[in-house]
C-alpha cells in the first residue's frame, strides 16, 4: 500500500498492509488507494459479508484494470428487484482521489449498519477509470484523466510517443519555465514564484514560456504533446458530449468504462437516485442555469418548410401542447404523439438546462446540507467545486437517466484570508440570509462597494438597490440571487490567479511547501536553461492523508439523509360509494411519503423511470371506468395522487389492489366491496 | 416539390399501413432477382457466393441480433492486386429498417453483379481488382425474419427487437396488432357507420373518400387490423421495440426524449454494435451505401441543422456522385438529409461520414409512382406519394397497376369479419408485399439501377499515381527531388472534415534511405519559382492530402547518397512506393 505524503510515496510491506485492511474493514479509512488496493478491499468487505454483497466486474480498462462495482442489499443476486437502489460512481475522471477512498468508505459504512441496507440497494462503483487513477500512486507523480487507450493526441505518424518526462528525478511532474523573447508569462510581483500572463495593452512584456516538464521525445517541436492515454471515461457520457475533443472520446460510451455504465443503467430500473464522487459538487451547489440554445418549450417556432404541412404559422411561437393538438390528426391510428415525437420532428434538440421543479429540491437540500455541515463544524470557506462538465456522468444520470443526481467534491483548497475590503467583508452569502431590516442599516458606502467588488453592472447604484429593498421590490435574497447569476468580475490586474495563490497559501502553511515547488534552474536539451518547479499534481484537490479520515466522517454520511428523501409510494387510502345494483365507486389514493418527487420534472420529461402501476384484481369485476391496470406518471413528494374507478360486481367481494414502481417501492391492500 | 418531399418525410417518420410470401426457391449463384429472399436465403445466398467464388470473397460473421440471429458480411478482395487494408474500402449495407427488405437485393445484386462479371466484363474487372468490398444485405436481421414471417403492415417490424415500453404504462410489446384474417397481414379495419367521415369512392369501391360537409357517410376507419391485447382499451399500441437501428449509432446520438427509438444509450442495439466495431476495424472505407426503403431518394448529410454545412470541397465529390446517381436511377432525387428529409440523431451515415472518413449516402429505394397503368408522360399524381395512397387519383391508378400487372397480389378486397369489439367490421386495404416495394418483375431494374450507383460511387474512390518529377543535384551532396501525386477520381485520398476535424492522422509521404538525411521538405506551392512550405520539424515526414482529380507537390532538399525511397501511405488510398538513386 501507498499511503501519500505528498512528494514521496511510501512502500508500506505486505503485512502492514494486511493491516491496514483490517483496520479499514472497520470503517477506519485511511487516505488513498491504489486501483489493485481498492479491488482487494471491495473484494474483502465482499467476502466478509457474503449474504448481502455481490462483486461485479462490469468493464476491463483498456490498461488491463477490471472496473468493478460493489452491490449491497437484501435482494443481493436476484433477478427481480422490489428495492430501490442508490447508484454511487467514484472518480469517472480519475484524478479525485479521494473521491474512491469516499466510496470505500461509504461501503464500510453502509456495511456496518444492516439497516442501511433494509430498504435499499447499493451499488457502489469505487472507480470508474482506475486507469487514470493508476497515476496517482505511479512514479512520477502526474495528473491526468485519460484511460490508458492508446490515442494519437497531435495526429503525427507515432502514438503516445511525447510524454512527460521527469527532468529533476524528484518523482513529480511539474512545470517549466524559459525565458523566451516570444514568452506570454511573468512573474507577479508579489510572489515571483506566481506567474500570470503579461497584459501588453498595459505595456507589459512577456517574459517566460511555460511548459509541462519534459522534453520534445519525438523531435517535432512540441513538448509532451502526445503523453501516453486516450479518454477521460468521466466526460464520455451522452448528455452535451462534444465529439472531437482532445480527450473525451469519439462517441459517447465509446470507452469501456463508461459504456459498461451506460449498459448497467439501463439494465437497473430500481436505481432511484445517483451520486457521483468527483470534482463537482450537487449536494453543496445546485446544477448550472443558464445555458444557451434549450429550446423554450412554452415557445416553439416551426419552420418555414414543416409549418405549411401542420397548419402552423411559421412566424407565431407555439407551445408543446398546441403542437401536439395539431399534429395528432395527421398520424396514422393508434400512433401517439408526444413531446418527443413533435421534439425530433422539429429537431428541437436536448433539454440544456435543469427544469425549476427540479431545482427546487437541489436548493432546498443544498440549504440543508449547507446547516448540517455548519452543525458538523465545517464552517471554513473554500474555493467552490468545479461545474459539472459536459458529458460528465452526473449530467446524464440527471438528463437522461431522470434521476435526482448528486455530486460531491469533499475537499477544495481553503480560501486564502482576505485582505480587509471597503465592504467591511460583506458576501453574497451573507446577504443572502439578511433581513431587510439588516440590510438598510448598512452604510450606503458599504453597500456601493459591495456591489464594486461583486461586479454588478455600474448602472446598479447603491441608492437604486435600497430604494427596491426598501419597497420591497426585491428581498436581500432574491438580491443575492441575482448577485450570484452575474459573471464574476475580472480578477484585479497584477494579481495572481485566485486557485494559485489559494494553493501556495495552503502549501505554505500545511504541505510545508510542497504543493507547490520552488522555481530551480535545469538546463534542458533542447530549450537550454530553464526553471522546473510549480503547482505539484493533486495538490489542489487532494487533501494530506490526515485530513482524509475526518472530511469523509463528515460528508459521506450525507447521502443516508438524501436517501431518506427518497419517493416512497403507498396506497394510502380508499373509499368504496355503493351505487346500486352492485355498482361501485373506487376511490384511492396513492401517497408518496418521501420528500423528492416520482419522477423528477427531467424524469418526467425523459419516461425515464417507468410509470407506478395500480392493479385491481378480483371475481367478476366489470371495469364501467377506468381500469384493471392503471398508470400513474408522476406522484409529487408528500403529496397523493387520487384515483377513481366505476366497477360492477354481482356478488360482493374483495378487492386485492397492488402498486408496483420500478424505483419507488410497492404496496398491496385488500378491500372488500359490497356485503 | 418540397412539399412532397415533406410528405414523404412525415411518410417515412410514422408507422403506416398491409402480406406475401417470396417463393422457397432453392440459391444458386449467379443468384436470381425475381423475388424477394427471406433472412435464410439471404445467408443461404451469401454462402453460396462465397463457396462460387472462394478466391475473390470470404464471409465474415460479425455479431449476434438481440434475438440471436447471425449478422454476416461478405468481403470481395481480389488478393492478387493486394491486401484489403491497401485498397479503398466500399462499404455497402441495408434492410436496417426490418421491412425495407429490397436495400438487401440491391446489396445481393451488387455482389452477384461484380462476381459474375469479374473476368468478363473490363470495367467490373478493373473495379474489382481497384477496391475491397464489404457488404453486408441486412442488418437488421430480426426485422428481416420477422417481417417474412409474421403478419405486418409494408412499415411494420422497422425496428430492433429490444424490448420497450412505447406507451409508458409499465408493460413491453403487449399489444401487437393482430392478423384477425390469418391472412399473413397486417391490413385495415373500417366500419359501416352511417355517421363515418368517409363513403364509397364512385369509381373504385375499393377505395373510400373522404365526405363533404353535409353528405352522408359510410365508413369509420378503425385504423391496423388488431385488437386490445392488454385491455387497457386501445388497440396496437405497443408493438416490437421500438428501437429504431438507424438511430442508435454513436455520432450526435440524442436519448429517446429529443428523438423516440433512439434506445437507452448509443450502440445498445447488440448487431448496430458489432458491426460498428467490423467497421471501425476496416479504417481504409471511403464510401458508404446505406439502403432503405422509399420515395426515391439518394440522401447525403448532414442530418440536424445545428452540424452546420459539410465542407464545400467533400460537397461537391457528393454533388458528383449524387447527381451522376439521380441520372442512373430516373426519378430518384439527390437531397440533404435534414433538410429535404427530416432531422435525425444518431443515424448510421452520419457516424460513417464523421468517425469513419467515408462519403456516405443513402438510397431510399422505390416510388409507388412507378406503379403506372397509363400512357407514356401521363402518370396520374406524378411525385405526389402520400402514405396509404390518400390521394384518390393515384390510388385509383396504384388499384388498375394491382389488377393488370400484379395481378391483384398488392391489394386485400374488403371482406367481412367479425371482431370482438367492434362487431361486423371488414378488413382490407394494401398488403405487406405493397407500398413500399416493388413488384418481383420490377425487382431487378431497381436492384440493377442502384446496384450501377454503388458501382459509379466505386469508380471514384481514390487513385493515386506518385511520381518523381524532379532531381537536380543543388550543392555537394544535396538534391532537389519533387514528387507529384496525382489522383484521376472524385474522391480525395481523406475526406475535408477528416483533415478539418483531426478524425484520424493525415495521409503521409515519407522520404526513407539509410544514407540519406533530409534537410527540408514541404508542399510545393509554385512549381515555376519553386516556392515551398518547408515543414520546420521531421521534414522527412510530411502530412498530406490528394485532392480529387487533381494534384499535389512535394519538394525535398536530401543530403547524402545511395537509394532513396519516397513511400505515401494513405489509410484510405493505399500505398505507393518509388525508389531511385542519388
Amino acid at each position: 500500500m501507498r499511503i501519500l505524503t505528498l512528494g514521496v510515496p511510501k512502500v508500506v510491506s505486505g503485512v502492514f498492509l494486511f493491516l491496514i485492511v483490517s483496520l479499514y474493514l472497520h470503517a477506519q479509512p485511511g487516505g488513498y488507494y491504489t486501483p489493485a488496493e481498492t479491488v482487494r478491499i471491495i473484494n474483502d468487505l465482499a467476502k466478509k459479508n457474503p449474504d448481502v454483497t455481490r462483486v461485479v466486474t462490469l468493464a476491463t480498462t483498456p490498461g488491463k484494470n477490471p472496473v468493478i462495482l460493489l452491490e449491497i442489499g437484501k435482494e443481493t443476486g436476484r433477478q427481480t428487484r422490489t428495492l430501490p437502489a442508490l447508484l454511487v460512481v467514484g472518480n469517472p475522471e480519475g484524478d479525485v482521489p479521494i473521491a474512491t477512498s469516499a466510496a470505500l468508505y461509504l461501503a464500510g459504512s453502509v456495511l456496518k449498519d444492516p439497516a442501511r441496507y433494509e430498504h435499499l440497494t447499493w451499488y457502489i462503483i469505487p472507480a470508474l477509470n482506475p486507469d487514470a487513477e493508476a497515476f496517482f500512486t505511479g512514479t512520477p507523480k502526474y495528473r491526468d484523466q485519460r484511460n490508458a487507450q492508446p490515442h494519437n493526441d497531435d495526429m503525427d505518424d507515432l502514438t503516445d510517443e511525447d510524454g512527460c518526462n521527469d527532468l529533476d528525478g524528484n518523482g513529480i511532474i511539474t512545470m517549466m519555465r524559459v525565458k523566451d523573447p516570444e514568452g506570454q508569462w511573468i512573474a507577479i510581483k508579489d510572489d515571483p514564484r506566481i506567474m500570470r500572463k503579461a497584459n501588453p495593452s498595459k505595456g507589459e512584456k512577456g517574459v517566460y514560456k511555460l511548459y509541462t516538464e519534459g522534453i520534445d521525445d519525438d523531435g517535432d517541436g512540441k513538448y509532451n504533446e502526445d503523453g501516453p492515454g486516450g479518454t477521460n471515461v468521466g466526460i464520455n457520457f451522452p448528455h452535451l458530449f462534444k465529439p472531437f475533443t482532445a480527450s473525451g472520446g469519439r462517441w459517447p460510451g465509446s470507452a469501456p468504462e463508461s459504456f459498461a455504465l451506460l449498459k448497467f443503467a439501463a439494465g437497473h430500473p430500481e436505481i432511484a437516485m445517483s451520486m457521483v464522487y468527483g470534482s463537482s459538487d450537487f449536494c453543496l451547489v445546485p446544477p448550472k442555469k443558464g445555458r444557451k440554445g434549450s429550446v423554450d418549450m412554452n415557445k416553439i417556432k416551426v419552420p418555414e418548410n414543416m409549418a405549411g404541412m401542420i397548419g402552423a404559422d411559421p412566424d407565431k411561437t407555439y407551445s408543446m401542447k398546441e403542437l401536439i393538438k395539431m399534429v395528432q390528426p395527421m398520424a396514422p391510428p393508434g400512433f401517439e404523439i408526444d413531446e418527443s415525437v413533435i421534439a425530433s420532428f422539429l429537431g428541437l434538440g436536448a433539454v440544456v438546462n435543469p427544469l425549476d421543479e427540479d431545482l427546487k429540491f437541489y436548493k432546498e437540500l443544498s440549504e440543508q446540507y449547507k446547516k448540517y455541515l455548519k452543525d458538523k463544524g465545517m464552517e471554513a470557506e473554500r474555493l467552490d467545486p468545479a461545474a459539472a462538465k459536459d458529458g460528465s456522468v452526473e449530467l446524464w444520470a440527471y438528463y437522461h437517466l431522470g434521476l435526482p443526481s448528486f455530486s460531491m467534491d469533499f475537499w477544495t483548497l481553503p480560501k486564502p484570508k482576505k485582505e480587509k475590503k471597503e465592504s467591511g467583508g460583506l458576501t453574497i452569502d451573507q446577504l443572502e440570509k439578511m433581513s431587510k431590516e439588516d440590510f438598510l442599516a448598512l452604510d450606503e458606502e458599504k453597500i456601493a462597494a459591495f456591489l464594486k467588488e461583486n461586479g454588478a453592472p455600474a448602472q446598479f447604484k447603491a441608492a437604486n438597490v435600497i430604494n427596491m429593498i426598501k419597497s420591497g421590490q426585491v428581498s436581500p435574497k432574491q438580491m443575492a440571487s441575482m448577485m450570484k447569476q452575474m459573471p464574476k468580475k475580472e480578477k484585479e490586474e497584477g494579481e495572481a490567479d485566485p486557485k494559485t495563490k489559494a494553493l501556495i497559501a495552503f502549501s505554505d502553511s500545511n504541505l510545508n511547501g510542497n504543493g507547490y515547488l520552488p522555481w530551480k534552474p535545469f538546463k534542458h536539451p533542447t530549450l537550454g536553461e530553464v526553471e522546473i518547479g510549480g503547482a505539484v499534481p493533486y495538490a489542489d484537490n487532494t487533501p494530506p492523508p490526515g485530513m482524509v479520515d475526518s472530511l469523509l466522517k463528515i460528508q459521506v454520511p450525507w447521502i443516508f439523509t438524501l436517501a431518506d428523501k427518497l419517493p416512497s409510494l403507498s396506497l394510502l387510502d380508499t373509499k368504496v360509494t355503493p351505487k346500486g345494483g352492485g355498482v361501485y365507486a373506487l376511490e384511492l389514493w396513492v401517497e408518496n411519503k418521501g420528500y423528492l418527487p416520482y419522477p423528477t420534472a427531467m424524469g418526467k420529461r425523459d419516461k425515464h423511470p417507468g410509470p407506478v402501476v395500480v392493479t385491481i384484481d378480483g371475481n367478476n369485476l366489470t371495469f364501467l371506468e377506468g381500469r384493471k391496470r392503471t398508470p400513474v406518471q408522476t406522484v409529487a413528494g408528500l403529496k397523493a395522487v387520487k384515483l377513481s374507478w366505476l366497477i360492477q360486481s354481482e356478488k360482493p367481494g374483495t378487492l386485492n389492489i397492488s402498486l408496483t414502481s420500478p424505483s419507488a417501492g410497492s404496496d398491496r391492500k385488500q378491500i372488500k366491496i359490497g356485503g | 416539390m418540397k412539399r412532397y418531399y415533406i410528405l414523404t418525410a412525415f411518410l417515412l417518420f410514422f408507422v403506416v399501413v398491409s402480406t406475401g410470401m417470396a417463393q422457397d426457391s432453392k440459391v444458386t449463384v449467379p443468384l436470381r432477382f425475381d423475388h424477394y429472399y427471406p433472412y435464410e436465403q439471404v445467408v443461404a445466398a451469401l454462402k453460396a457466393l462465397n463457396k462460387a467464388y472462394p478466391s475473390l470473397t470470404h464471409l465474415n460473421l460479425v455479431g449476434h441480433s438481440e434475438e440471436n440471429r447471425q449478422i454476416w458480411a461478405i468481403t470481395i478482395n481480389n488478393p492478387k492486386t493486394g491486401k484489403e487494408s491497401d485498397k479503398p474500402g466500399v462499404y455497402v449495407d441495408g434492410n436496417i429498417h426490418g421491412n425495407e427488405i429490397q436495400a438487401s437485393e440491391v446489396c445481393l445484386y451488387f455482389v452477384n453483379y461484380l462476381l459474375t462479371n469479374y473476368g468478363k466484363n473490363d470495367k467490373i474487372t478493373k473495379l474489382v481488382d481497384k477496391n475491397a468490398y464489404y457488404v453486408i444485405p441486412t442488418v437488421n436481421v430480426d426485422g428481416r425474419y420477422h417481417f417474412f414471417h409474421d403478419a405486418n403492415t409494408p412499415s411494420t417490424n422497422r425496428g430492433l427487437r429490444r424490448p420497450k415500453d412505447d406507451d409508458h404504462d409499465g408493460l413491453v410489446n403487449e399489444d401487437f396488432p393482430d392478423d384477425l384474417d390469418g391472412d399473413g397481414n397486417i391490413c385495415i379495419m373500417r366500419k359501416r357507420d352511417p355517421n363515418g367521415k368517409y363513403k364509397t369512392d364512385p369509381e373504385d369501391a375499393r377505395l373510400m373518400i373522404r365526405v363533404k360537409p353535409g353528405e352522408k357517410g359510410e365508413w369509420t376507419i378503425l385504423g391496423q387490423e388488431g385488437i386490445d391485447n392488454d385491455g387497457d382499451g386501445r388497440i396496437n399500441e405497443d408493438a416490437e421495440g421500438y428501437v429504431d437501428p438507424n438511430r442508435n449509432w454513436g455520432y450526435n446520438w440524442a436519448p429517446p426524449y429529443v428523438q423516440s427509438g433512439a434506445g437507452d444509450y448509443p450502440f445498445s442495439g447488440l448487431g448496430i454494435k458489432a458491426i460498428a466495431k467490423f467497421i471501425l476495424d476496416r479504417p481504409n472505407i471511403i464510401m458508404v451505401w446505406a439502403f432503405h426503403n422509399n420515395g426515391g431518394m439518394i440522401l447525403r448529410g448532414p442530418s440536424t441543422k445545428a452540424e452546420g454545412k459539410l465542407n464545400t470541397s467533400d460537397i461537391s465529390v457528393y454533388d458528383y456522385l449524387g447527381k451522376n446517381g439521380e441520372k442512373i436511377v430516373p426519378g430518384y432525387r439527390y437531397l440533404i438529409s435534414w433538410k429535404d428529409l427530416y432531422s435525425t440523431y444518431g443515424d448510421f451515415t452520419d457516424f460513417t461520414d464523421n468517425i469513419v472518413g467515408a462519403y456516405s449516402l443513402v438510397g431510399e429505394l422505390f416510388r409507388t409512382a412507378d406503379e403506372t397503368y397509363s400512357k407514356p408522360g401521363k402518370t396520374s399524381g406524378g411525385d405526389d406519394e402520400i402514405f396509404g395512397g390518400s390521394s384518390n387519383e393515384r390510388s385509383r391508378e396504384r388499384l388498375k397497376f394491382n389488377d393488370h400487372l400484379a395481378m391483384g397480389e398488392l391489394y386485400k378486397p374488403w371482406t367481412p369479419f367479425h371482431h370482438p369489439v367492434y362487431g361486423d367490421i371488414e378488413i382490407g386495404g394494401w398488403v405487406k408485399m405493397s407500398s413500399r416495394l416493388p413488384h418481383p418483375f420490377m425487382l431487378e431494374d431497381l436492384v440493377h439501377r442502384n446496384a450501377s450507383a454503388v458501382i459509379f460511387s466505386a469508380e471514384q474512390t481514390p487513385e493515386i499515381k506518385m511520381e518523381v518529377t524532379g532531381k537536380k543535384k543543388t550543392g555537394k551532396n544535396l538534391y532537389q527531388i519533387r514528387i507529384r501525386l496525382t489522383n484521376s477520381k472524385a474522391m480525395p485520398s481523406m475526406t475535408y472534415h477528416s483533415v478539418k476535424k483531426k478524425a484520424y492522422p493525415m495521409d503521409m509521404l515519407k522520404v526513407l534511405g539509410t544514407q540519406v538525411k533530409v534537410v527540408a521538405g514541404g508542399k510545393l506551392v509554385n512549381e515555376y519559382t519553386g516556392q515551398t512550405n518547408y515543414k520546420k520539424y521531421k521534414p522527412e515526414v510530411q502530412f498530406v492530402q490528394v485532392p480529387g482529380f487533381g494534384k499535389t507537390d512535394y519538394q525535398f532538399l536530401v543530403e547524402g547518397k545511395g537509394t532513396v525511397t519516397i513511400l505515401f501511405e494513405s489509410r484510405k488510398a493505399g500505398k505507393k512506393t518509388v525508389t531511385f538513386k542519388l
